[in-house]
């Protein structure tokens, strides 16, 4: 029995076997042809050379017709990686010299383009290894008549085990026979992570390479509240574990009775729960905590899942699904927000040194206006179904709102000239996520309907932390006094000139802190659906008056430590208190 | 056989798409083309030996082309490589394609 400490990223117990998520790579193996089989080898493999072809320009047909010719470029380039003489031709005499199989010849031929770039001190010649290993997988695959679909989930309940999952990978695996998540690279506000939150399954990540000894079918127990995991746990940890797991069940089974109780403070002021999601099937979920409506709908899952562009049409079927699903309660849009850990090559985010401080949210959007128009297209046509708004990621300053807001009317212009329903009178929002925009609350208030404080990039960038470094992760402190002072700021402006606010990022589903929401004054909280329940219990046991105090006293610490510290005492006297009474 | 030296105007170098623009090119040509930077040398008709040259913004390229249209496959690749490289592609209007 071993202990393995990695980060907390989501919270419960599970106790199972492993299911290793290795992305199976083919590696294929020499085998010998006969001199009279040249040609037809060859054949086979010019034949899947031009299968590869055909992808690789269906894919940038279609990168082109959403995003424009530079970013269709990128992908275009991996054709003449593919028909290289370096590579083809190269493959092709090899055949007929060395009388072996084409995948394994393939295999060979990358494997020395790739020595070329290996001794390079440049780090982005040293990515092209990657463009390599693209085209030589999609190769491989045809050649070797493995499908399309890299990761498969497990088939019985287990807890999966990876490196690291894309969103596709995690779409590709479901939610079903999934215990719990385990990874070697992440952090809290990493994507498995969230998406655990969501599904109410414990993740531990951060792990590191501790990891890599463990295979399929080993016996695990996780602690997802301490982000350890037990390796070959004993009779006694297991059964432990077991009592943990029905304890947490029954404490939720117990909050379930306020599902369709307000979220109201004993002096009779209303906050507003609502949940955070990004797929469709999360609804019903959320719907059972007692969700009054999707605070935020994070659409780079609905984008990226199938690993291609989707139509305007593919994207309000899944938007009109969840407006529906929701039957009247608000659902709030989050245009695309990639760029940072979100990059996607395909999308022509190309690596920077900065991803964070770089080519994202809003900035990307505007430069790529076919598609934020497709995805705007679809949001307000969804809205015709349902009431719905729409917010846009990481603005900096009023003159990205004044453009997005000017490609919203097009839009709605264009879709009555085309006389497609929609709805034009949509509420439109912004992400309030850096420090400008704070400091700028009041002339962004002015110009739009609502407030949704994102604090885990309000955190990152106030704080100047990269929230994936793990060294400076310790600098991810909620209760720094400058967090504090933004987000009151924010709300003040925001309250002033008669918007509401809400909160989206993982401090509202962190019950310690919903006591300092209440006393900041957000008009809602949206929350992970496993939290909703927690969350408003504190809210309907907690005075405005008492939250104001706790707010005060906190704001009047000058370190985040003593700040932590205060609030602990604070929760600890409280729940004492609340034991006698 | 021919020779002609360039220098690199793309302000990210010898990158796949770089590269890519170049192979374009010098496969209108009948003539061999051979890249030489650094002691390194490529087929300008291949996109990864060209990539693996690693040549920078600002850096001097050797060309060497031989066959019938040599003079002209220098000509195209010189212009390419010091002036149009420095535009994205579809701006120039001897952008081949």
């Amino acid at each position: 029995m071993t202990v393995i400490k990695g980060i907390a990223a989501s919270p419960g117990y599970a106790v199972g076997k492993l299911f290793c998520i290795k992305k199976k790579r083919p590696e294929p193996v020499a085998n010998s042809i006969l001199n009279e089989n040249i040609g037809s080898e060859q054949k086979r493999f010019k034949d899947a050379v031009a299968v590869a072809g055909e992808q690789i320009r269906d894919l940038a047909a279609k990168l082109k017709a959403e995003l424009g010719k530079d970013e269709a470029a990128i992908i275009e380039s991996q054709l003449l990686v593919l028909e290289d003489e370096l590579i083809l031709d190269a493959t092709l005499c090899r055949i007929e010299e060395e009388l072996q199989n084409a995948e394994y010849l393939f295999t060979k031929s990358i494997a020395e383009v790739i020595s070329r770039f290996h001794d390079l001190q440049d780090s982005y010649y040293k990515e092209r290894i990657l463009d390599l290993r693209d085209v030589e997988e999609r190769v491989l695959r045809i050649l070797m008549g493995w499908d399309n679909n890299e990761v498969v989930g497990p088939s019985e309940d287990c807890i999966v085990c990876a490196n690291d999952l894309t969103p596709s990978d995690t779409a590709a695996i479901g939610t079903t026979n999934v215990l719990g998540f385990l990874l070697e690279e992440g952090s809290r506000t990493s994507h498995v992570a969230i998406l655990s939150r969501s599904m109410g399954v414990p993740a531990v990540v951060g792990i590191g390479k501790a990891l890599i000894g463990l295979s399929d079918g080993d016996s695990v127990a996780v602690d997802g509240h301490l982000g350890e995991l037990i390796v070959d746990p004993d009779k006694e940890t297991i059964r432990k574990f077991k009592l943990l797991y029905h304890k947490e069940s029954e404490l939720n089974e117990k909050l379930a009775h306020l599902k369709d109780i307000p979220a109201e403070t004993p002096d009779g002021h209303r906050v507003k729960m609502f949940n955070n999601i990004e797929l469709p099937i999360e609804v019903d979920k959320a719907l059972m905590c007692g969700s009054e409506g999707i605070g935020l709908l994070r659409t780079e899952y609905i984008y990226f899942q199938h690993g291609s562009i989707p139509s305007e049409d593919e994207q309000m079927e899944v938007y009109s699904e969840i407006v529906k699903k929701m039957d009247g309660k608000p659902v709030v849009f989050r245009t695309l927000d990639v760029g940072g850990d979100k990059v996607q090559r395909y999308l022509g985010a190309r690596k920077e040194f900065n991803p964070f401080l770089g080519w994202r949210g809003i900035r990307f959007l505007l430069a790529n206006p076919a598609l934020l128009k497709s995805q705007l297209r679809a949001m307000f046509r969804a809205a015709a179904g349902g009431p719905a708004k729409i917010m846009f990621p990481m603005i900096t300053g009023v003159d990205e709102l004044r453009k997005a807001r000017q490609i919203c009317r097009e839009c709605c212009n264009e879709l009555a000239a085309e006389s497609i329903e929609h709805d034009p009178d949509v509420e439109i929002g912004i992400m309030v996520e850096t420090p400008s925009a704070v400091a700028i609350a009041d002339l962004l208030a002015a110009e739009c309907d609502f407030f949704s404080i994102g604090t885990n990039d309000l955190i990152q960038y106030s704080l100047s932390m990269d929230r994936l470094n793990r060294r400076v992760s310790y600098l991810y402190q909620p209760l720094h006094p400058a967090v504090l002072r933004f987000m009151k700021s924010t709300i003040d402006s925001a309250h002033n000139a008669g918007i509401k606010v809400s909160i989206c990022g993982e401090m509202a589903s962190e019950t310690r802190f919903a006591e300092v929401l209440l006393g900041l004054g957000f008009d809602e909280i949206s929350t992970h659906a496993v939290q909703l329940p927690k969350v408003k219990q504190v809210i309907r046991w907690t005075t405005v008056s008492e939250a104001k105090k706790l707010l005060s006293d906190l704001m009047s610490f000058s370190t985040a430590a003593e700040a932590e510290a205060h609030l602990d005492e604070y929760l600890i006297a409280k729940k004492t208190a609340r034991k006698h009474n | 056989m021919k020779k002609a030296t360039a220098v690199v105007s793309d302000p990210v170098g010898f990158h796949l798409r770089a590269a890519g623009r170049i192979v374009k090119v010098a496969k209108q040509y009948s003539a061999e083309v051979m890249v030489v930077f650094n002691g390194r040398v490529a087929n300008a008709k291949s996109i990864m030996g060209l990539a693996s040259l690693a040549a920078g913004y600002g850096c001097s390229v050797d060309l060497e082309a031989d066959g019938s249209d040599e003079s002209e496959a220098l000509e195209s690749l010189v212009k390419l490589i010091e002036v149009d490289l420095a535009e994205p592609e579809g701006e120039s209007k001897d952008d081949c394609n």
